[in-house]
């Protein structure tokens, strides 16, 4: 899926990243420019002189460019995997939702809740309720389910993982996590079942993520697809088997850059016994913004008072081994947004005053950003795979301006009886290797951000012991990941040249000439 | 002979370039070692085998598998009928629960660097049955069968990786406390007992606990909480190995399993290992495509870029040596070769270099490449990437310099000479 926005973002990425981005790429690349304006206006180079060689050695110029290219846009490939998944469990979660599970539990996977709970909680104060009065609570069973498929290419049968909800009210539900259908789309019915054919044969409703709908829309075969409504995904109408049932789409969500993009809800009284679990597994509720306004400053003080004993703590245990971890004071977030207030309230509220059962609450931006695990081993890969291929490039580009120099002695000479300083001479070089890194990168860049839009499968992952979730993310090049590209390309043109450039910057007139 | 001391003597002529040209090729192999590193590990156990398979035995439908442990003595026995003659009995099996903690009671505290992730089995399988340790000749499993025989003393004995004894800071002899995390307010009072095999470095992170003792520990959970037992004291079994010498075996024995109506409820599922983490590793295949066909010719192109540049400048260079070989009588093609050899010597010993490094350090003091896909948590790197690296080197060498060196090739000594005059 080729998408038009990545060569718009990586034309947009300057302002992007002056606008919008980290302080600290904002400061490198404010830095940078002024060393470019400084090297380009002071220096007075001989900029004519070097774009000159720069067309007389085209070969090199070329190979060079080539490889700055190469390297910076496989690290915009690998960067724009680690966004994606950066982007889809940050943006996961409402910021009024809390979600509960059983006592004991510290992923949805495991978590066992009783009906007789369900109504318990909807009743509770801090719970925001709808339009019609309705308590904004969504009852749900979680699955992780294995479905068996046959590879479309070898024949060969293989397993799938796929996140299969079972929720009693689709509206409600869908509601309580910000979803909406797409155009055509209908929640499944009051029994989650329908007839499909003459014959009787019925089939399980369900509702789609937009990524699992075109994840499943690639098992159909040719036959299927020549008389699909849609070719890129499954829609309204389409069928799909899991296990021994078929299941009827009833609609498909609007793509929303979260893990929900992934799942497939149903009716949970249909689902729940089919593969074996019959209690619900989580209650997300939606919290009232303004629950226990006057506690906020409370919770805020008792989240201090324990960060700093457990600081203390870690004192006392650092003095006591000196192999012990070196304590780090945790840092407490003041700041919320209204609603963000109503869920660290409800959240602490069930998880310190709530008796009628035994449930562990989650925040649920922070249940998702801990699902991240994955994300961070990803990005140290990336970041290594990035190092060392700079490396190599930066050794190749030090290779070539060795050479260029070499091949211009008698040049530098010229220059230096011409009355251009060292430094300038240091500059010119330099300036020629940035240039050339800057040209390859920004190439590099533009080929990368092709990517753009892309969806891939991966697992997110709260680490061992945790929860756990197949997705289908979408690759994402923003203005930071072309920042960071660019910055490879400039280090590796900086320090690529820096050292020929010194070594031309040694040579005295005389020596160059002889 | 004397082609050979001519080609190393022209290298060392320009000892920064070919370090330099030496350096970039390393750094290059050394991505595509690590990444073939990963790749024909994940092949390996992906590669179905015809005799002596493993079988698992999984929750048919959820994900992660969590079955009652009323379930393992019929699945470890196959669900053989023991009033059938012909039934299939496995020949070793092995039971897996999965217990993940961390040795910090401060939940704020905890991290990797704490983690203590075990599997909960019968200690002496761990010799017979886990993968590598099964294969280890007993003078290299030896600390291994000395740590097993001590669990069968110490209920509460653990055997840990070095890897996560190094994090710990702890030795064999010490004991712990491991705060549940899986199966919250369950806490082990453990001791260290052994560590496994150097040679097996996907279990240098992993521990193990007796099943028995983790049991019992629910059992006092239970008492604990005014006989309430603990929310997955059911659902203690994640899986059942079981090992059979054939297919035929196998197919008979998983249809012994999957028609037993003692494992209907919930439902189970019956693959070979290969099967089982090949589905696994379906939901990374975006992943792994990326790396193998983008990740790893992206660096050959860039080597091959890095060695094609250094070589057409040295050539454009020594024109005029070429021209002065060629009045010496030599050959267009000698010239030919003695380009490709130059650049053959520096790819090759650089890649041979860079590969037998990565082998050392990562293998001698990293314990293996720390890459935590699915449940590897570490890939050893392995020896045949000796050849790998020179291969790729000089492969990569030979598909840079043939262009600069068939131009060396066609120097026409009048032309070079004229510009001299």
């Amino acid at each position: 899926m080729f998408s038009i926005s990545g060569p718009i973002l990586f034309a947009a990425a300057p302002w992007q990243v002056f606008g919008g981005s980290s302080p600290i790429l904002q400061g490198i690349f404010a830095a940078t420019g002024f060393l470019l304006l400084v090297l380009l206006f002071i220096g007075k180079v001989p900029l004519s002189y070097n774009l000159m060689n720069l067309k007389t050695r085209w070969v090199t110029t070329l190979f060079m460019v080539g490889s700055f290219m190469l390297v910076i846009g496989v690290q915009i490939g690998l960067l724009a995997f680690v966004n994606g998944m950066y982007s889809m469990t940050e943006s996961s979660g409402q910021p009024g939702n809390v979600m509960i599970m059983s006592e004991g539990s510290t992923d949805e996977a495991f978590s066992n809740l009783g009906f007789a709970d369900a109504t318990e909680i909807e009743t509770q104060e801090g719970v925001e309720r709808d339009e019609a009065g309705l308590p904004m609570v969504s009852r749900e069973t979680y699955l992780g389910i294995s479905q068996q498929l046959t590879d479309r290419k070898t024949g060969l049968s293989k397993r799938r993982f796929l996140q299969v909800r079972g929720v009693d009210g689709p509206a409600m539900s869908a509601k309580v996590h910000g979803l909406k259908l797409d155009t055509g789309g209908d929640w499944f019915s009051d029994s989650g079942v329908r007839e499909i054919n003459a014959a009787g044969d019925t089939a399980i409703e369900a509702m789609l993520g937009a990524a699992i709908a075109r994840e499943l829309g690639n098992d159909r075969s040719d036959e299927d697809l020549a008389k699909a409504k849609r070719t890129d995904r499954l829609d309204v109408g389409d069928t799909f088997q899991i296990g021994d049932r078929v299941w009827y789409v009833t609609g498909v969500f609007e793509s929303s850059g979260t893990v929900y993009d992934s799942e497939i809800w149903t009716r949970q009284s249909q689902v729940g016994p089919l593969f074996g679990k019959s209690t619900y597994t989580t209650f997300c509720v939606r919290a009232k913004p303004g629950f226990r306004k006057d506690q906020r400053t409370a919770l805020i003080a008792e989240r201090k008072k324990s960060a700093e004993e457990a600081y203390q703590e870690g004192v006392k245990l650092k003095q006591a081994d000196k192999t012990a971890p070196t304590p780090k004071r945790q840092s407490v977030r003041t700041e919320y947004t209204e609603q963000e207030w109503g869920a660290e309230l409800l959240q602490h509220f069930f998880a310190t005053e709530y008796k009628q059962a035994a449930v562990s609450p989650q925040v649920e931006q922070a249940y998702f950003a801990n699902l991240s695990a994955t994300n961070v081993q990803f990005l140290g890969m990336a970041i290594l795979v990035a190092l060392i291929m700079s490396l190599g490039g930066l050794f190749g580009i030090m290779n070539t301006m060795f050479a260029a120099i070499s091949q211009r002695t008698k040049d530098i000479g010229v220059l230096r009886l011409l009355g251009f300083k060292r430094w300038q001479i240091l500059v010119s070089f330099l300036l020629e290797s940035i240039v050339l890194s800057l040209i390859g990168g920004a190439i590099g860049c533009a080929l990368g951000s092709l990517c753009d839009g892309f969806t891939a499968n991966s697992i997110v992952t709260g680490g061992p012991g945790g929860g756990g979730k197949f997705v289908v993310l979408r690759l994402t090049v923003d203005a930071s990941t072309i920042a960071v590209g660019m910055l490879l390309a400039l280090f590796m043109g900086f320090f690529g040249g820096l050292i020929p450039s010194l070594n031309a910057m040694r040579l005295s007139a005389l020596k160059a000439l002889r | 002979m004397k082609f050979l001391i001519l080609v190393f003597e022209n290298i060392a002529r320009n000892p920064v370039r070919t370090i330099l040209t030496s350096l970039g090729t390393m750094m290059l192999v050394l991505v595509v070692t690590l990444v073939f590193t990963v790749l024909t590990t994940l092949d390996k156990v992906t590669t179905e085998k015809s005799a002596n398979i493993k079988a698992i035995v999984t929750e048919k439908w959820q994900n992660p598998s969590l079955m009652p442990y009323s379930y393992a003595a019929g699945l470890s026995d196959g669900a053989a009928d023991p009033n059938d003659p012909n039934a299939i009995h496995p020949q070793d099996s092995m039971t897996w629960g999965f217990f993940v903690g961390s040795t910090e009671s401060n939940p704020a505290k905890r991290g990797y660097e704490n983690l203590f992730f075990s599997f909960i089995m019968e200690a002496e399988k761990a010799r017979t049955m886990l993968d590598n340790i099964d294969s280890l000749p007993d003078e290299q499993a030896r600390p291994l069968i000395e740590a097993i025989k001590k669990m069968k003393e110490f209920r509460n004995g653990v055997i840990v990786g070095e890897g996560r004894l190094n994090k710990l800071k702890k030795r064999i002899g010490d004991r712990i406390t491991v705060y549940g995390r899986n199966y919250r307010d369950v806490n082990l009072e453990l001791e260290i007992v052994g560590t496994f095999p150097k040679e097996t470095a996907q279990y240098t992170d992993s521990a193990v606990i007796n099943r028995d003792f983790f049991e019992t520990e629910l059992d006092t959970y239970k008492a604990a909480h005014n006989n309430k037992p603990h929310p997955l004291a059911d659902k203690t079994l994640s899986l059942v190995w079981l090992r059979v010498p054939d297919r035929i075996s196998f197919n008979k024995m998983t249809e012994q399993i999957l028609t037993a109506p003692s494992f209907s409820n919930p439902a189970v599922k019956c693959e070979t290992s290969s099967t089982g983490i090949s589905s696994f590793l379906d939901a990374y295949r975006d992943i792994i495509w990326g790396v193998r066909w983008l990740l790893a010719p992206a660096c050959m192109a860039v080597l091959a870029l890095v060695i094609s540049n250094a070589i057409s400048i040295s050539v454009r260079e020594r024109r005029t040596e070429f021209a002065v070989l060629k009045v010496l009588g030599f050959l267009p093609w000698q010239i030919l070769t003695l380009v490709l050899s130059e650049a053959l010597l520096i790819g090759t010993l650089s890649g041979l270099l860079s590969a037998a490094l990565a082998y050392g350090v990562i293998n001698g003091v990293w314990g293996g490449l720390p890459f935590p896909i699915a449940f590897f948590p570490k890939f050893a790197v392995p020896i045949n990437c000796l050849w790998w690296g020179a291969a790729m080197g000089a492969v990569t060498a030979f598909a840079g310099s043939f262009i600069p060196a068939w131009s060396a090739r066609g120097v026409r000594v009048s032309d070079v000479f004229a510009k001299v005059a």
